[in-house]
């Protein structure tokens, strides 16, 4: 069992795209079309970039609810600014906006040590207000129309939000498994208190985690943003469960300590896999909400079974 | 030395006397700038609305005292009301809001299972369910709001008995309640022990998932009577706007009155007078013209303001808080 399990938190994820991929390709005519392949993985995108920055946080044993309302604000900000200061210098300037919310984050968890649930909680709450007051309760049109090009352009034939999720995916490998950051971020899920005695600057490594977070917020709103072409001050409820499902779903440990990037980015492929079946069904849009509720549930099933089997082995002696 | 002795015996007193002692400051600073603010309708109605938090509060406190959260209490409040609300035609307004209560009921016991048997912080395990809830509550009204025409349930709100509003009453009720089982009960004592040392707990021979199963139960009764005095109210129940933000307003209210973070110490009239002080504020705040929108901010900032609160007392009283 403990086998299976170990094995599970490597490659679970594989058997729910597999068997995803096979209910689809039986079910549908179009889903084994090069097109159709690559649209839903671009539709991943999003959830991926996100799920990288939460996979962070809660491999430091934290997380973070304020996600979609940084999305939100970052939004906001690139329709007001666009106008003003032109693209490039706008997408900068959002995600600096978005950055330094993070910070806030990471500054109240570290120095005032409020715990994570509440500081984001009570930032998702703030920064929503924010939002709507930068954008007067209204939806923002973008006129610069250049500017879809981020969201729904093609490089070689491939969507460029793919080409994101993965410069994206390569810098949060290096960050998370190759550097001394990433060191630190796992050794202070799994024991904050031995990482401080040893001489690392615990809080520093948590502002970094909720200012990684808050950026990857942001570069998924400016590709959403860019979609749409509408500043959304209110935009994407609930992406912060989505968020969570892929990061737990890919097998990122809840008790902090071991994160897995690629299980984050294949359950945010998987979870596209989802949507994309339900609406050739033609469901109404509840159903996607629903369903991301039980596989999140799912998911965190499998992980209870997982932490009740590691500890029954523990107890027995038996090596893990 | 003196200085000390003045800032403890402050610490000591806050919770008892502080809470009282901000909301009286605030009735008296927008009493004196707004004069709609200082109509005995406007105080009375408000202490009625103020019913809403306080009385979902209550079941929050408990959870919180035992270290956990839960944090789908907006989407039960909305599935357990659309449904309630529906049956009204069938089986009679009275019969519908026991309906309401039970479903609530139900919702909080199926969390306390999931939580127990799946041991994942709660606050995930009830993130999930926020979102089952309100799915459910738009599936099964196709995203229609369930109007209520039973005057026996509009009566709830607007009803009062000896002058004094039913909400008002029934709150002082719940609370009463609530207290007595805090105090006097073994269960309240077996709260307590669970959420100051759960391994402590658990070798002294307490069911451990028995008291946390009946927790979350507590919390789904308790939001399911808010739902019902809500649904009064606003005459009807919305699957969509229901109870959204709900969970956000009851956790800044426990956590405001005094309930601390680390679990083991439960304050209940700390959370009554801090829904009383939230919703003045709102209140104020609004007849005041300020935009809504500063209402989030200045809501999201009590909530860290309060941890702050609360972290200063420790500090100062010397003790363990996280």
């Amino acid at each position: 069992m403990i086998r299976f399990l170990k094995l599970y938190e490597k490659f679970g994820i594989f058997i729910f795209i597999f068997a995803g991929a096979v209910f689809l390709a039986f079910a549908t005519p179009n889903f084994l079309k090069l097109d159709t392949i690559l649209n839903i993985i671009a539709q991943g995108s999003y959830a991926a970039v996100v799920g990288y920055g939460m996979t962070l946080a809660v491999t430091s044993g934290g997380f973070d609810l304020s996600v979609e309302s940084v999305m939100a604000l970052t939004s906001v900000f690139l329709a007001i600014l666009i106008p003003v200061i032109g693209i490039p210098l706008a997408i900068v300037a959002s995600l600096l906006v978005a950055a330094f919310v993070g910070m806030l984050n990471g500054l109240i968890i570290s120095k005032l040590k409020v715990n994570p649930l509440i500081t984001t909680l009570s930032m998702m709450t703030i920064i929503k207000g924010v939002a709507l007051l930068c954008a007067g309760g209204k939806m923002i049109v973008i006129l610069q129309k250049q500017f879809m090009s981020i969201g729904t352009g093609k490089l070689l034939g491939i969507p460029i939000p793919i080409y994101i999720m993965v410069v994206f995916f390569g810098i949060f490998y290096l960050v998370l498994y190759r550097s001394s950051f990433g060191r630190h971020v796992a050794a202070v899920g799994s024991n904050e208190n031995a990482v401080r005695i040893s001489g690392v600057n615990v809080d520093v490594v948590k502002i970094g985690v909720y200012v990684l977070v808050a950026l990857t917020s942001g570069v998924a709103s400016v590709v959403r943003t860019s979609q749409a072409l509408i500043g959304m001050p209110s935009m994407s409820p609930g992406f912060v469960l989505v968020a969570l499902t892929v990061t737990i779903l890919g097998g990122t440990s809840l008790t902090g300590g071991r994160g897995n990037l690629w299980g984050t980015l294949l359950a945010a492929v998987f979870i596209s896999m989802i949507y994309y079946g339900l609406n050739l069904i033609n469901v109404q849009i509840f159903y996607q909400m629903l369903s991301v509720g039980l596989v999140l549930m799912l998911a965190l099933f499998i992980e209870g079974l997982r932490l009740r089997y590691l500890k029954a082995a523990k107890a027995k002696g038996i090596k893990v | 030395m003196r200085k000390v002795g003045a800032l403890k015996w402050a610490a000591g007193r806050w919770d008892s006397f502080g809470l009282p002692f901000l909301v009286a400051l605030l009735l008296l600073v927008f009493s004196l700038l707004s004069s709609p603010f200082r109509s005995v309708y406007n105080l009375v109605s408000n202490l009625s609305f103020a019913s809403l938090v306080a009385i979902g509060s209550i079941g929050m406190v408990f959870c919180i005292m035992s270290g956990d959260f839960d944090i789908s209490i907006g989407s039960m409040s909305a599935l357990a009301g659309v449904l309630g609300a529906s049956m009204v035609a069938r089986i009679g307004g009275p019969a519908a809001m026991l309906v309401t209560v039970a479903l609530a009921t139900l919702c909080g016991f199926v969390n306390g299972v999931f939580v127990t048997k799946l041991r994942i912080p709660a606050f995930i395990t009830t993130l999930g369910m926020q979102f089952v809830y309100r799915a459910l509550a738009y599936i099964y009204t196709t995203n229609t709001p369930v109007y209520i025409k039973d005057p026996f349930w509009l009566s709830i709100g607007s009803g009062s008995v000896l002058g004094i509003p039913f909400p008002v009453v029934l709150m002082v009720l719940c609370f009463g309640a609530a207290v007595y089982v805090l105090r006097k009960t073994p269960f309240g004592r077996y709260v307590i022990a669970v959420g100051t040392n759960r391994n402590a707990a658990m070798l002294s021979g307490i069911n451990v998932d028995l008291v946390k199963n009946a927790v979350f139960t507590l919390v789904g009764f308790f939001v399911g009577i808010a739902t019902v005095v809500t649904a009064s109210y606003l005459g009807s129940v919305n699957p969509g706007m229901t109870g959204q933000g709900y969970e956000f307003q009851v956790i800044t209210v426990v956590v405001l009155g005094g309930t601390a973070l680390s679990g083991g110490n439960g304050n209940l009239l700390g959370a009554f007078f801090a829904a009383l002080f939230i919703t003045y504020m709102q209140n104020g705040l609004g007849l005041k013209q300020v935009n809504s929108y500063w209402q989030y901010v200045a809501t999201g900032m009590v909530l860290i303001f309060a941890v702050g609160i609360n972290r200063l007392k420790s500090a100062i009283l010397g003790q363990r808080e996280t």
